[in-house]
C-alpha cells in the first residue's frame, strides 16, 4: 500500500436508496441496500480506479465520496473529517477540495452559458475577487488545453472531447486535493479517448492529486490508475495493484470480467 | 447470392432554415448479403448513423437524398425520392443506441410488444402477448416475469434485449443496430454479441451494426464500411480490420484502442473530424493525416488491394493505377 496521507477513507459503508412497496407495502419504508459494508481507502496523490459491471454500486459509492448520500452505517472520512458529521456549511468546505467530472459531458454542461461562464461560477459562487476570475479561468483553460476561442462558446457548439476538457477544467478549478471522474472516456470516440487519457494523467503530474475513476473499462482504467478496487454487488471483492489484477486475478469474477473483455475486444 | 441492401452513390443531407444542404453522407456505395454482418465504423458526426437511418427509413422530412437505396431489390431511396412502404419496420428494423431512453417508461414491455405487433398484424392483446413471450425467450429473457415489468425494473443489458424483442416481433429480416453494445460493460456486451449471433444463424438475420468500436466489430462482422467524413474510406473483411488495416485512419483508430495487459502507449488522432456539410477538396482525411502527400489534393478514387477497397492515393501503385 502507498504511504502519505489518507484523503478518502470509508469504513463498513452501508448505503442505499429509500424505496416503498406496492399496494399497501407503500404504508412503510425501506432502504434497498446497494452498498454492503465498503472499505476504502484513498491515499495522497494516488490514481485508484473502482471497476464493476452495472449495477455494482460504483456510482452510489461516489454519491457517498461526495456527500451526496448518507450512509445507512459506517463513515465517511474526506480531508480526515467525517463529511456526514459536520455541519452543511463545514461539509461544502471540505467538499470543495473534491473535483468532480460527470459520466456524461453532452448532459452535464448549462447549453445556455458560455464556456468562460461555466468555468468563473464555481469562483464567484465562493466570492473570489472579480479580477482573480478571470486570470484563473485562463489558467486553467490553458492547463487543459482550451483555447481562448473556445472560452467564448456555447457548450452545443463544441465536440464531445472540448465538453469533456471543459469538464475537467471546471473540476479543478478550485485546486483540489482530490478529482473524482465517472466513466470519463464512455461518452467519448476511441479516437479521442487517448487525448483525455493523456489530459488527465497530465494534470495528476502537475497538481499532484488524487484520482478516483469509477469504469467499467479495463483497459481505460489500465492508463489511468495505479491501484484497483473490484466491485461486485456492492462489496469489494478484490483490491490491489491494477497490473497484478489483470496478470494474476484472484477473484472468480475478476477473471470472469477480464475473460470477457479480451474475449469482446 | 441474394443482396439484402444495395447502396448506389447514395447521398443524404440535412436541409437548413435559409435551404442550405449540409451533406452528411457523399456518395457511398456498398453491398449487403443476406445473413452477412455489415458494420459501419467510424467517429461522432461522421454520418455512419445517417446511413442507418436511410436504411431502416427514419430520415426527418427535411432530409435531401440522392442516388440509390435498395432492400431486397425494392428501390427504397431513388434520388430525393422515397418509399418505404412494407419495408420499414416489417423487413428492416431497428435496435435503438440506448435502450433505457427509448422504451416507454410509462408502458411494461408486454404492452410495448403488444402495440408493436397489433399495428403491423393487427392482433388483439391476448394473442400478441402470447407472441410476445416467444420473442422474449428468444432473447433469453424471462418472459413471464419481464412482460409485466417496467423498463426501469431492468437492467441495461435486459432492456437492450428487450429493445431487440421488439424489433424482431415484426418478424424483420434485416435488423439495423445503432451502437448496440456502448452502454454496457464487457461483461454484458460478451453476452449481447453472442446473442445476436445466435439470432443470425436460428432467426437467419442480416445484421447491420453501427459503431466507433473498430476492435470489439472486427471480430464479429462479416464486412467492415470504415465511414470518415460521409465517405466509406476503406471496405474489408472484419478479420483483416484488424489484422491489416489499410487506410492510415483506420490504423490510427485500431491504434486508439486500449488493449488489456499490454500497455503500449496510445496514440489519439489529431484534430477533430470535419463537420457535416464541410467540403474537403481532396481526400477527406488529408487534413489529420500524417501520411499526406501532394497527390492527396485529389479525392482518390477506391482501389482494390488485398480482398479489400481502399480510397487512398498510397494503394495507387499497388492496384496498377
Amino acid at each position: 500500500m502507498p504511504d502519505g496521507n489518507v484523503i478518502v477513507l470509508l469504513k463498513d459503508v452501508v448505503a442505499g436508496y429509500q424505496t416503498t412497496g406496492r399496494g399497501w407495502r407503500s404504508l412503510f419504508k425501506h432502504v434497498n441496500v446497494v452498498l454492503r459494508g465498503v472499505n476504502l481507502r484513498v491515499y495522497d496523490g494516488e490514481r485508484v480506479a473502482i471497476i464493476g459491471e452495472s449495477g455494482s454500486g460504483k456510482t452510489t459509492l461516489l454519491k457517498v465520496v461526495l456527500g451526496l448520500l448518507k450512509p445507512v452505517k459506517g463513515s465517511v472520512e474526506v480531508l480526515g473529517k467525517d463529511i456526514y458529521k459536520l455541519p452543511w456549511r463545514e461539509r461544502v468546505n471540505v467538499l470543495k477540495q473534491v473535483g468532480y467530472v460527470p459520466q456524461d459531458p453532452y448532459k452535464a454542461l448549462n447549453p445556455k452559458l458560455r464556456v468562460r461562464t461555466i468555468l468563473s461560477e464555481p469562483l464567484e459562487s465562493a466570492k473570489a475577487k472579480p479580477e482573480e476570475v478571470e486570470g484563473r479561468v485562463r489558467e486553467v483553460a490553458k492547463m487543459v488545453q482550451l483555447s481562448d476561442k473556445i472560452l467564448d462558446k456555447y457548450p452545443g457548439e463544441l465536440s464531445g472531447g472540448m465538453m469533456q476538457r471543459v469538464l475537467i477544467a471546471r473540476s479543478i478549478i478550485h485546486d483540489p486535493e482530490i478529482l473524482i471522474l465517472d466513466e470519463p472516456t464512455s461518452a467519448l470516440d476511441v479516437s479521442i479517448q487517448a487525448q483525455i487519457i493523456e489530459l488527465i494523467n497530465n494534470i495528476h503530474k502537475k497538481l499532484e492529486l488524487a484520482i478516483l475513476t469509477v469504469t467499467h473499462d479495463l483497459g481505460v482504467a489500465q492508463y489511468l490508475s495505479d491501484r484497483a478496487v473490484i466491485l461486485y454487488k456492492g462489496g469489494v471483492i478484490e483490491e490491489g495493484y491494477i497490473d497484478d489484477i489483470i496478470t494474476r486475478p484472484k477473484h472468480e469474477y475478476t477473471n470472469l470480467l477480464i475473460a470477457s473483455y479480451k474475449a469482446s475486444i | 447470392m441474394v443482396l439484402a441492401v444495395k447502396a448506389k452513390d447514395l447521398r443524404v443531407g440535412y436541409m437548413d432554415e435559409e435551404e442550405n444542404i449540409l451533406w452528411a453522407v457523399k456518395g457511398v456505395s456498398f453491398e449487403v448479403r443476406q445473413g452477412e454482418v455489415f458494420c459501419l465504423v467510424g467517429e461522432s458526426g461522421c454520418g455512419k448513423s445517417t446511413i442507418g437511418n436511410t436504411i431502416i427509413g427514419i430520415l426527418p422530412p427535411y432530409a435531401v437524398t440522392e442516388g440509390e437505396l435498395y432492400v431486397f431489390n425494392k428501390p427504397v431511396v431513388v434520388g430525393n425520392l422515397r418509399d418505404y412502404t412494407g419495408i420499414r419496420g416489417r423487413v428492416v428494423s431497428y435496435v435503438p443506441q440506448n435502450p433505457g431512453t427509448s422504451l416507454n417508461p410509462y408502458q411494461t414491455i408486454g404492452t410495448q410488444l403488444y402495440y408493436v405487433l397489433n399495428s403491423v398484424y393487427g392482433w388483439d392483446k391476448k394473442k400478441s402477448l402470447e407472441v410476445a413471450k416467444k420473442y422474449l425467450s428468444l432473447v433469453e429473457l424471462d418472459p413471464e416475469s419481464v412482460i409485466d415489468y417496467y423498463p426501469h425494473e431492468l437492467s441495461g443489458g435486459m432492456q437492450q434485449r428487450a429493445a431487440i424483442a421488439i424489433a424482431l416481433s415484426t418478424g424483420a429480416k434485416i435488423l439495423v443496430a445503432d451502437e448496440p453494445t456502448s452502454a454496457l460493460d464487457a461483461h454484458l456486451r460478451l453476452q449481447l454479441i453472442k446473442l445476436l449471433m445466435k439470432l443470425r444463424e436460428t432467426e437467419s438475420l442480416t445484421l447491420i451494426l453501427i459503431t466507433h468500436d473498430l476492435v470489439s466489430t472486427g471480430k464479429i462482422c462479416d464486412t467492415v464500411a470504415v465511414v470518415y467524413s460521409g465517405k466509406i474510406v476503406e471496405k474489408c473483411s472484419g478479420s483483416n480490420v484488424i489484422i491489416e488495416p489499410l487506410h492510415p485512419y483506420t490504423q490510427m483508430l485500431a491504434d486508439a484502442v486500449p488493449l488489456l495487459g499490454i500497455k503500449r502507449p496510445l496514440k489519439s488522432i489529431p484534430g477533430e473530424p470535419p463537420k457535416p456539410g464541410e467540403e474537403i477538396a481532396g481526400c477527406v482525411f488529408a487534413p489529420r493525416c500524417p501520411l499526406a502527400f501532394e497527390k492527396c489534393v485529389e479525392p482518390p478514387p477506391s482501389f482494390n488491394v488485398y480482398n479489400g477497397e481502399v480510397a487512398c492515393w498510397r494503394y495507387a501503385n499497388i492496384a496498377g493505377r
